[in-house]
């Protein structure tokens, strides 16, 4: 038995925790498989018949809307022989059946019928489906899993943090967003948790990213500089959901965007104004959408949404996608590129986060000295009266946040 | 339209001179091979109905974007090629068409070596088509639209934040 309370502290944590393959093993089954995980999200499968395959943990899986419009989230393994029965990452299709000995399936899952079905005696299809997520959840779009028959609900699991997500949705004039755009997926040679670390990290950007604000003005622009000056905020909400807000140091509207203007801006302003009121909607756009980390795997990176898989102890797959909001599809382009700026193998920012992650995972081989110090702004953080802690962006109050969750998960009985 | 011998051979010497430069991190002389309304393109997918204004790219870059691009590898501390990875690619099964413009088109195959060193000195191969347009410009050649489609455009990819 691993004594997650020794390895994670208060303000320090163990290198083990990133290099030791019984910490994956725990992981795989106490956060991915009992907890809820994000899948994917409903516009990625519009009609019944569509699927895309995915991970929850290391479970291959596919997640499929039915005729009757739910949808399912099923073990990607044929029920016979183990075979994969979706190969690809994404389809359409009216039934699933394997490749191996023709086993069909129904969207949900349901055993169809077998060929030459007189070679079994007393055979009961009801108990051969493929297997399926017990337990699939929603939240604006959002598809949940959870691989265990109990356990909390995934309301309970997000608690106030779908705020964050609604701070996302809610740019959308038709309050929904679609991700149409297809992903890329980015290799990291270092264990999966780095990724929500780094990506609620806010100590990072002025050093990792120097290249960047040498070259070009960006809306990260006031992150970088004097202590004092510096207004963003890191959040920790409780469960593991921890968020970087720039929005404190934006003073117009659409910062988060670099800038914009224009009949575009206009109408996407104009829209929201209708809807929420002139206050609220200069608020959205100040604010912008969320930075922020649902636990354990599905970030919020702005204007993009982001998932972290897990595949080894020393490597993960980032994936990442523009967030379109329905509504203002005039939008789409800006968000393609700034995607493609931002995130992926090719980016502006990504590869120098991953490369940190890579020697991150190099240097943790070092057992001299094998504790991760994460005490920066322990003497300054204040819980507010929504009861999350806060305190200023380079504190390391998102990273605690996590690690406290994650000590709570693995030590649960 | 039909082509010469004589534009093969300088489209081969392009490409080739374009490898070089790009293997040897001689970013400036890269950069300069560029026409002023150069498009750098790199989908996602391998799939040829891939589409930039509806689908995500790794590359989607208007000359603005190239410039950019460069010059982050100039500063010195873009970490994911600080150093800069070791390369070289052979470049092969070169075909050359005039557009109606009067550009030439080539298509061509490439494989790539890279020693990625900035974290765990791992070997990568990369392969896959390029297309590049190419435009005479005060009598030399230049690029001013190179699309490379990876055979593993959609599968995971570590960093690729070289000049490929």
């Amino acid at each position: 038995m691993i004594d997650y309370k020794h390895l994670v502290q208060d303000d320090r944590i163990h290198a083990s925790l990133y290099t030791d393959p019984r910490v994956f093993g725990d992981e795989m089954e106490r956060i991915f498989h009992r907890g809820w995980v994000f899948v994917g999200h409903a516009s990625e499968v519009p009609r019944p018949g569509d699927y895309v395959t995915r991970t929850v943990g290391a479970e291959p899986v596919i997640m499929v809307r039915a005729g009757d419009g739910t949808i399912s989230v099923l073990v990607n393994r044929c029920r016979h022989r183990g075979t994969m029965v979706c190969a690809a990452d994404r389809g359409h299709a009216r039934t699933l059946t394997c490749p191996y000995h023709g086993w069909t399936y129904d969207l949900r899952g349901e055993l169809l019928g077998v060929p030459y079905p007189g070679g079994y005696a007393d055979f009961d299809k009801g108990a051969n489906g493929l297997p399926r997520a017990p337990r699939v959840s929603e939240y604006r779009g959002f598809v949940f899993a959870s691989l265990a028959a109990d356990g909390i609900s995934l309301a309970e699991h997000l608690g106030p943090a779908t705020r964050l997500i609604d701070r996302s949705c809610d740019l959308s004039p038709e309050g929904e967003i679609e991700l149409t755009a297809g992903w890329v997926r980015h290799r990291c040679a270092a264990n999966w948790k780095m990724l929500p670390e780094n990506d609620s990290d806010g100590y990072h950007l002025g050093f990792v990213h120097m290249a960047l604000f040498r070259t070009i003005q960006s809306q990260y622009r006031r992150v970088v500089g004097d202590e004092r000056s510096i207004k963003a905020v890191v959040r920790d909400w409780g469960r593991g959901h921890i968020e970087i807000d720039w929005s404190p140091g934006y003073e117009g509207l659409f910062e988060w965007l670099g800038s914009a203007s224009g009949s575009s801006v206009a109408r996407f302003v104009a829209e929201i104004e209708r809807r929420d009121g002139p206050e609220a909607a200069q608020r959205r756009f100040r604010e912008g959408p969320a930075h922020a980390l649902i636990f354990p795997n599905l970030f919020l990176g702005e204007t993009n949404i982001a998932i972290v898989q897990p595949v080894s102890v020393e490597e993960c797959v980032h994936w990442h996608t523009p967030m379109f909001w329905k509504g203002v599809p005039e939008w789409n382009g800006r968000l393609l590129r700034m995607a493609e700026a931002g995130m992926g193998p090719a980016s502006f920012l990504m590869p120098d986060d991953l490369i940190i992650a890579g020697r991150n995972q190099q240097g943790l081989r070092a057992r001299t000295s094998p504790w991760l110090l994460l005490g920066r702004g322990l003497s300054r953080e204040i819980v507010d009266d929504d009861g999350r802690i806060v305190s200023h962006v380079t504190d390391e109050t998102t990273n605690r946040g996590f690690w406290r969750h994650f000590r709570s998960v693995m030590t649960e009985a | 339209m039909s082509t010469s011998g004589a534009d093969h051979r300088a489209v081969a010497d392009f490409l080739y001179r374009e490898a070089r430069l790009a293997d040897e991190a001689r970013y400036a002389e890269w950069l300069a091979l560029w026409t002023d309304d150069g498009v750098y393109w790199m989908p996602a997918t391998a799939d040829p109905g891939a589409d930039p204004e509806r689908h995500l790219s790794h590359i989607y870059d208007n000359r603005a974007r190239i410039e950019t691009r460069v010059k982050l590898l100039q500063t010195g501390v873009r970490h994911s090629q600080e150093p800069a990875s070791l390369m070289r690619r052979l470049i092969s099964n070169i075909e050359v068409e005039a557009a109606p413009d009067g550009e030439l088109v080539a298509g061509s195959n490439f494989i790539l070596a890279e020693l990625a060193v900035q974290a765990k000195r791992e070997l990568h191969w990369w392969a896959g088509r390029a297309t590049h347009r190419l435009r005479r410009v005060g009598g030399e050649l230049r690029m001013s639209r190179k699309t490379v489609v990876l055979v593993n455009a959609a599968e995971p990819l570590p960093n690729l934040a070289f000049l490929i």
